[in-house]
């Protein structure tokens, strides 16, 4: 191969680690994450729900093409936060992985399984020269054996099992308002209010309900379903989370 | 998809759905059908009960059905924490059948810390018929699962059926006599047992590729059970 002095820089080199231990390129990787608008994920006993910030730079972009709450199985959605295009690789593979398993076993995937499928892979771009880590952070939400489960996967491949987690920008403050509010045995109805609340916490001018993107997986159906705009709109006005724009 | 197969370790996630994911159907090799091949005749039988399920098999390996090669084959095996499988058909088809399923099986456990499900086991099971060098083999599947008791059939072609009862190997229509006769939907694994043990018995005394003996095997949810008689005063 190349010769040595070709990656001695330890922070662009993505398989070198620094003397301290760390891999530069998997934690720049995480801020290209922050830099995304944030998805929310809650788990209630009834089901899932996942809820996308995609707030739309110019009026003039259509809104459908920002995709950030994507279906990967009947029973399972799949939201990003971070560079779109990386999360369209690990979403078409997390559909791929499903569809083996269906053909493998002739049973749907379990959602842990599906996650260390993706989580796999994203790590073995931490280790081989020559790849970049994917800058883009998921939440895997869906029901395994009747059980609403949810999963949050980073760059450097480790899988997260979560009741309530927020990815993407404002990270922090979103994780503390679900701290603060996220109650045991909530239902799903209940968990998509505080995903809005928690998405609408950190926004000065409201919540948009064009500007959301919501979807729910519940253990009655076990099925996938995206909210139309009027159902997000409904509750944004309920819960008046609008802002002015509403009033 | 691109992946990195050149590392060692690494999973090849375009490896083939319908085979196992440790070894390519492409590096084994399929058996010839001559009769110096071991087969194993066979009456093996597959009973549920609403406890587990109950599976007998006789004792005789023949080659081309005209010579009794071995005496005391052992024709179901464990492959799964609770669910076992028969050998039907060339014996060395048969034999890798039940390494590959049991290896799968055990991959699927520790990966996902739950056996695999007796459904997903017969899909498996099938896909690798359909698709694999096993050459000939129809085997019965039985295990104990949250949703029950199931034994399944698998044919040569990778079909795969379930039922109550079922009964593969050249001795299927003796043992099949016995079984419509005295199968009711109640039987206590008892019942089940001295029920599955006279239909190989029935099918051992008619059919010149079943015989020697039986061997009994029983699927609760505390796993699998096999016990060899090698004659069938001794069994009942």
């Amino acid at each position: 191969m190349q010769g040595q002095n070709q990656q001695q820089a330890y922070d662009r080199g993505i398989t070198i680690f620094s003397p301290d231990g760390r891999l530069y390129q998997v934690e720049y990787a995480r801020e290209a994450v922050k830099r995304g608008t944030a998805s929310v994920g809650v788990r209630t006993a009834d089901g899932v729900v996942l809820a996308a910030d995609r707030h739309a730079r110019s009026p003039l972009l259509e809104r459908d093409s920002i995709e950030k709450i994507h279906k990967a199985d009947d029973h399972v959605g799949i939201a990003s936060a971070g560079h779109v295009a990386d999360a369209r690789q690990l979403i078409d593979l997390a559909r791929r992985q499903a569809q083996i398993n269906h053909l493998r076993y002739g049973e749907p995937i379990g959602v842990e399984s599906l996650t260390k499928e993706v989580t796999d892979y994203i790590q073995q771009y931490t280790q081989t020269g020559g790849a970049r880590p994917f800058g883009v952070a998921l939440l895997v939400g869906g029901i395994e054996d009747g059980e609403p489960r949810l999963f949050e996967t980073d760059p450097s491949g480790t899988p997260y099992e979560w009741q309530a987690v927020a990815i993407g920008g404002d990270r922090d403050d979103i994780q503390a308002f679900l701290e603060d509010e996220y109650e045991e045995g909530m239902d799903l109805e209940g968990g998509l209010s505080l995903a809005l609340r928690a998405l609408a916490s950190v926004s000065d001018e409201g919540l948009d309900a064009t500007g959301v993107d919501v979807a729910t997986i519940d253990v009655e159906s076990e099925q996938f379903s995206a909210l139309a705009e009027d159902e997000i709109a409904e509750r944004v006005t309920e819960l008046e989370l609008g802002g002015e724009s509403d009033e | 998809m691109s992946n990195f197969p050149d590392l060692p370790g690494m999973k090849d996630l375009d490896a083939n759905p319908y085979e196992p994911e440790l070894a390519s159907f492409d590096d084994m090799q399929g058996g010839s059908d001559d009769e110096s091949v071991a087969k194993t005749g066979t009456t093996t039988i597959g009973i549920t009960t609403d406890e587990g399920v109950v599976i007998a098999t006789d004792m005789r390996a023949s080659l081309g059905g005209r010579f009794v090669s071995n005496k005391s084959v052992q024709k179901v095996e464990q492959i799964h924490p609770s669910a076992a499988l028969t050998l039907v058909g060339s014996v060395g088809g048969a034999q890798s059948f039940i390494r590959t399923l049991r290896s799968e099986a055990d991959l699927y456990e520790v990966r996902r810390g739950e056996p695999m499900s007796i459904s997903a086991l017969a899909t498996l099971a099938g896909n690798f018929a359909r698709g694999g060098p096993f050459f000939a083999i129809n085997p019965i599947l039985g295990g104990v699962d949250e949703d029950g008791s199931h034994v399944y059939s698998i044919d040569p072609a990778g079909g795969v059926m379930e039922d109550d009862y079922t009964v593969t190997g050249s001795g299927m229509q003796v043992a099949h006599g016995k079984l419509e006769d005295s199968y009711h939907d109640d039987l206590s694994m008892e019942e089940a047992e001295d029920l599955a043990i006279e239909a190989v018995y029935a099918a051992t005394q008619r059919d010149t590729g079943s015989g020697n003996g039986v061997y009994v095997a029983t699927v609760t949810d505390d796993g699998v059970d096999i016990t060899g008689y090698d004659d069938f005063e001794g069994a009942r």
